[in-house]
């Protein structure tokens, strides 16, 4: 709660984004004033026909149903993780085994936000838990500031090339095991 | 102590000690190479015509220099490496946070070797990378990025990583060094090639990635 | 800044007696909630779903449901129906709260009835929350 991604699909989108938020009544998890209670959306129009379609979901537990639904339909994920929030490194790893289906079919790239906060964890001890914890996957893990257009492009970039190389590579590397 | 290009060496040793006189960036990346091998606490000075001497605090993984990395330059001349033993309780060499050492790392392994392997990295074996860098915090392009990417799913040679991202043998070569120096990079004499479909042109053009990166003008 | 409805048991306890007292008047009521904005369950009958899980999802709902009535310019969202064999799910908000009522109702009423139900106790709801 709290990572921007409302902010990063904004950043992203081309068209306005569609959002679904309401007045946050949890301002001592999270200081502001709307939290997103189904989900946000945006697009990149490619070509201009086939379409990205960026979904921005809600990260509180209360709100679980929504992960169901797009754990199925998503192609990838960039889990965002508010560097600020209370044990960020345990609920980035939370949200990777959650989303482990994901990562199996497809692709994961975490992008840490706020990192400059001083008390944060540093990157490597993000990385580090996720090698610790996942010790089989390579999962890219960047700073990032949802509201910089260049920075989400970049990683929204790294996420759909590691998700062709997983195709390209995964399925080769299972059947040689 | 610093080493005057001019003299003879023959003053007593003190408490640093020098490398020889060297020019370019691969000498300075073999002598940071050496220091993180040993992996005992050490400070390195650089001195490099036209710039403010560049301080590397290895015990905090941090750098100090007056030249922003985005203005790197990559001709640079040293005219001298000082390194000095510290200890594990001892003060940082300069005032932290300083600037985090892997931006150097990628730099100076990007632009070390001239196109050729790091004198440390033996010809046959394959290559996979152990952790992507921030590549928000290092300037890189799209072939650089893929290149990653491959080596994040699979064991590749240089040759290998090139073709497979459509690229010289040297540009691979570069980014292998500076992964290597940055010492997230996982060596293998033994594991084999990945199988891999061969993609025609047609498809390469049409994948999101091609298409998304058309688009947003990269 | 959200009230944090769902925190205050003075709220809890209005809301738990008025949903008993929309069960007492209306045999047809299966379950109901009543749910902050943010999904947060205020109050809810006894039923076979989990209360948190409902309250988010109804939140969702209300939320989705706005976000459409925006996109087709028609005024704001007044009421969400789900309409089932087995029953409807009449869901609205509570006036002047950031409160939502989900209510679903057996194949004993018909949908004017439940809707008719639904906006009085939410309208009871705001008048004892003013």
């Amino acid at each position: 709660m709290g990572a921007g991604k409302t902010t990063a699909i904004e950043s992203l989108s081309e068209i306005e984004v569609v959002r679904t938020e309401a007045n946050n009544s949890e301002r001592h998890i999270a200081d502001k004033a709307t939290t997103t209670v189904a989900l946000d959306y945006g697009e990149i129009v490619l070509d201009g026909e086939d379409k990205v379609r960026l979904y921005g979901i809600p990260g509180q537990k209360r709100f679980d149903f929504m992960w169901a639904i797009l754990k199925k339909r998503a192609k990838g994920m960039i889990l965002l993780v508010n560097s600020d929030a209370a044990d960020p490194i345990a609920q980035m790893l939370t949200f990777i085994d959650e989303f482990r289906e994901l990562y199996d079919r497809g692709g994961v790239v975490v992008g840490i936000s706020r990192a400059d906060v001083i008390d944060g964890p540093t990157l490597a001890e993000y990385s580090e838990a996720l090698e610790r914890t996942n010790p089989d996957l390579v999962i890219p893990v960047f700073t990032v500031d949802p509201r910089d257009r260049d920075q989400m492009e970049n990683v929204l970039l790294a996420l759909v090339l590691n998700i062709e190389m997983r195709a390209l590579f995964g399925m080769a590397t299972a059947a040689s095991l | 102590m610093t080493i005057d290009v001019n003299q003879v060496a023959g003053e007593p040793a003190s408490v640093s000690t020098g490398f020889p006189v060297t020019v370019g960036w691969t000498h300075a990346a073999m002598a940071v190479y050496s220091v993180l091998r040993l992996n005992t606490p050490v400070n390195l000075k650089m001195l490099i015509e036209m710039h403010g001497p560049l301080l590397i605090d290895f015990r905090h993984h941090a750098f100090s220099w007056s030249t922003p990395l985005e203005l790197f330059p990559v001709d640079a001349v040293h005219t001298g490496i000082e390194t000095e033993p510290t200890s594990a309780d001892a003060p940082p060499y300069f005032e932290l946070p300083g600037q985090d050492l892997d931006g150097l790392l990628w730099q100076m392994g990007i632009n070390s070797f001239g196109g050729g392997p790091a004198y440390w990295l033996p010809a046959g074996e394959r290559y996979r990378l152990i952790r992507w860098p921030n590549l928000t915090r290092h300037a890189h392009d799209m072939s650089q990025m893929k290149m990653m990417a491959v080596l994040g799913n699979t064991y590749v040679t240089t040759a290998e990583l090139a073709t497979l991202a459509g690229v010289e043998d040297a540009d691979a070569q570069r980014l292998i060094n500076a992964l290597s120096l940055m010492r997230i990079l996982s060596r293998s004499a033994v594991a084999e090639a990945a199988p891999v479909a061969k993609e025609t042109a047609a498809a390469k053009r049409q994948s999101l990635f091609a298409r998304l990166r058309k688009r947003l003008g990269r | 800044m959200s009230a944090g409805l769902h925190t205050k048991p003075a709220v809890v306890k209005a809301a738990s007696a008025l949903l008993s007292e929309m069960k007492d008047a209306t045999s047809s009521l299966t379950y109901a909630a009543l749910l902050t904005d943010d999904g947060f369950d205020v109050a809810r009958l006894p039923g076979q779903t989990d209360g948190a899980r409902f309250a988010g999802m109804a939140s969702s709902m209300q939320a989705l449901g706005d976000a459409v009535a925006h996109e087709l310019k028609i005024g704001s969202c007044e009421y969400i129906i789900i309409a089932s064999g087995k029953g409807y799910v009449v869901q609205l908000r509570v006036p002047g709260q950031e409160l939502v009522l989900s209510a679903l109702f057996d194949n004993d009423a018909t949908v004017g009835n439940a809707l008719a139900i639904s906006r009085s106790f939410a309208q009871k709801m705001g008048d004892l929350l003013k």
